[in-house]
């Protein structure tokens, strides 16, 4: 077993680049002055407390909420210059709990990770089939094809999910909080996943809450709090007690864990009054 | 960990290959119910269950079309009926069948058609089935106008049949401008939808309380919804008007699906929601405003007929053919049924809401195979 720390490999086009983004709502800057480069072929995961403006980013990065001002670039190319549709041909997200149309199957729902290629005259293509079938393999849900999506455990879900933003071959995917509804089992399965999707080229920022999840399986941690990136680096170096204190409040110990020095964090108990 | 592709591919496709061997490796990911056709660079899928479906259908229409062509309290045969058409028979029964009857049935094929297709739409974008164009206020608005434009008549005839579609657009916009835009959610739209039609209805009724009897006649048999003497003068607006709409719903049908996701996955695979949905709206509203001007408010068909399309092409479609063939099949039936089984004509929006609700209540109730919910 290779060690999941292994250096992926690091491309001299960045994947993504976002500069000086600010986003909010009215009034009420959620994100402020957020920049991130990310090579291709590596994981980001963006930690921080509840209301930092984690997902916002997320959904700023996605073409879904309008920057007040900053870019967002993938491959060179301001997304918010593209159309919804050229856009989805380059970031693929994958929300918190997304919501599947009624009776699905597995491949029915990965095949709509291709919908931003196909049209009316091109409804489905060789290329369609290869991606939706080489997404069920990676995601290892082939075998649960034809299963209908809302019978499956968690776990299941959360791979077919997967496999429909696999199929939609972005070089940029995000994932908000993807393992925060699994068990410690699926959760390292979806994780170990992410890895290996990565490791074919691809980009992945996603926002984790679990820090030990993030610093082990991350090639960059970005945490933010209060909607600005307070702390980034290489996870091993970041996490540490001063950064926890920052971001949750909390006191703790960073322990190394014996397998691959990654660290885990360890709230230290407080009196019980 | 089992690695896929190790790094160095640079292309971002998944990486086949790697996975260990899988006892279903092949697996078929083409939509089962349908068959693709390939050529070159070009794909089509064709959706088999609702190729059949349509199959089923179409002979069903023309048998109900057949029907209510022979269809009267009198009772003609169907030899002197195909007289008629062939105009072989006696001038009498020539002018019945090819100028009162056919286009009588015709339009109320095309107002089914509309009906069922707007409604169709009306369903997918707010996730509902009980959402039809009369609750943006297209039933509602195109009574208050052309209620409004009668009042003056002394005859108790009803106006031109343009001003149903006036009232009916008027009235949606309206509502989308007091629910803050057709890109808004279904829900808020609807329930602005609800007002807006209340108001509307109570307007109507104010203005025909106040007419003489005769006026008021006239204007009701309107508003129950009836096809009595629509000739081709009424078919011909409304055929241009659905060979313009339909291309363009079909093509609406195809993305519609996508709104079965939440917003944030729709968008991310591409869809450009403010604009589906209030292009969608749109149609819906051209479509059941036009159908209504023709036909009156014709009840239930809009509710009714995507209901039994949706489960005629399976629970994943957005079955706007169905919609439409369905819809033209239950206005043909019911026009048959209002002339032929009872002594009296009765209008078919009469028929419609007399079969259609208890039927509507067996549909609803009924556990759906597919889904296992009711």
């Amino acid at each position: 077993m290779t060690s999941p720390m292994t250096e992926a490999p690091r491309d001299a086009v960045p994947g993504l680049e976002v500069t000086a983004l600010h986003a909010g709502y009215p009034g009420r800057p959620v994100v402020e002055d957020v920049g991130l480069t990310v090579p291709a072929g590596q994981v980001v995961a963006i930690v921080g407390p509840n209301g930092c403006g984690k997902s916002t980013l997320l959904r700023t990065v996605a073409r879904l909420h309008r920057p007040e001002s900053g870019t967002v670039r993938v491959g060179g190319e301001d997304i918010w210059e593209l159309t919804r549709r050229r856009a989805a041909h380059r970031v693929a997200l994958l929300p918190q709990s997304p919501r599947a149309p009624e009776a699905v199957t597995v491949a029915g729902l990965v095949r709509y990770g291709r919908h931003p290629q196909q049209g009316l005259l091109r409804q489905w293509s060789k290329e369609d089939e290869n991606a939706v079938r080489d997404a069920l393999e990676a995601t290892g849900t082939t075998g649960l094809a034809a299963e209908r999506l809302d019978r499956l455990s968690g776990g299941q879900r959360q791979r077919c999910w997967l496999a429909m933003v696999l199929a939609q071959h972005t070089p940029v995917i995000l994932l908000d909080e993807p393992t925060s509804a699994l068990d410690l089992g699926h959760a390292v399965e979806v994780l170990e996943l992410v890895r290996e999707v990565a490791a074919t080229g691809r980009t992945v920022v996603m926002v984790q809450h679990d820090l030990a999840a993030a610093a082990r399986y991350a090639d960059l941690l970005v945490a933010m709090k209060d909607g600005r990136v307070v702390a980034r680096g290489e996870p091993a170096g970041t996490v540490d007690e001063a950064l926890v204190k920052e971001l949750y409040g909390l006191d703790a110990d960073i322990l190394r864990a014996p397998g691959d020095a990654s660290p885990v964090v360890v709230p230290r108990s407080r009196p019980l009054r | 960990m089992t690695g896929l592709e190790p790094a160095g591919v640079t292309t971002p496709g998944a990486g086949a290959g790697a996975t260990p061997p899988d006892r279903t490796r092949a697996a078929d990911v083409t939509p089962p119910d349908s068959t693709v056709l390939r050529r070159g660079a070009y794909s089509w899928l064709l959706p088999r269950r609702s190729a059949l479906t349509a199959a089923v259908l179409v002979p069903v229409l023309a048998v109900l079309v057949a029907l209510a062509v022979m269809a009267s309290s009198t009772g003609m045969s169907l030899p002197e009926t195909l007289s008629g058409l062939l105009g072989t028979g006696d001038p009498g029964t020539v002018m019945i069948v090819r100028d009162f009857r056919l286009p009588r049935v015709f339009v109320g094929l095309l107002v089914g058609a509309a009906l069922g297709i707007a409604g169709c739409l009306t369903q997918t974008l707010a996730g509902n089935r009980l959402a039809t164009p009369d609750l943006v206020g297209v039933n509602d608005g195109a009574t208050a106008a052309v209620v409004a434009a009668a009042a003056g008549s002394t005859t108790g005839m009803v106006g031109n049949w343009w001003l149903g579609p006036v009232g009916a657009v008027a009235a949606a916009v309206i509502v989308v401008l007091c629910a803050g835009g057709a890109g808004s959610a279904g829900y808020r739209v609807l329930v602005t939808g609800i007002g807006v039609s209340t108001f509307l209805g109570a307007v109507g009724d104010l203005i025909m309380s106040r007419e003489n009897d005769n006026t008021a006649g006239g204007v009701f048999l309107w508003a129950v919804g009836s096809l009595n003497g629509r000739d081709w003068g009424a078919g011909t607006p409304l055929s241009l008007v659905l060979l313009l709409l339909v291309p363009l719903a079909l093509a609406v049908g195809h993305r519609l699906q996508l709104l079965r996701f939440d917003d944030d996955v729709a968008s991310s695979l591409g869809v450009d929601l403010r604009r589906l949905r209030a292009g969608a709206l749109a149609l819906a509203v051209a479509l059941a405003g036009t159908a209504v001007g023709v036909g009156g408010p014709i009840a239930f068909v809009a509710l009714a007929a995507p209901v039994l399309a949706q489960r005629m092409a399976g629970p994943t479609r957005v079955p706007v053919t169905g919609s439409a063939l369905t819809g033209a099949a239950l206005i043909a039936a019911a026009d048959a049924l209002g002339r032929g089984a009872a002594p009296v004509e009765l209008p078919v929006g009469v028929v419609t809401s007399v079969l259609g609700g208890p039927f509507l209540l067996w549909v609803l109730f009924r556990p759906d195979r597919a889904t296992g919910k009711a």
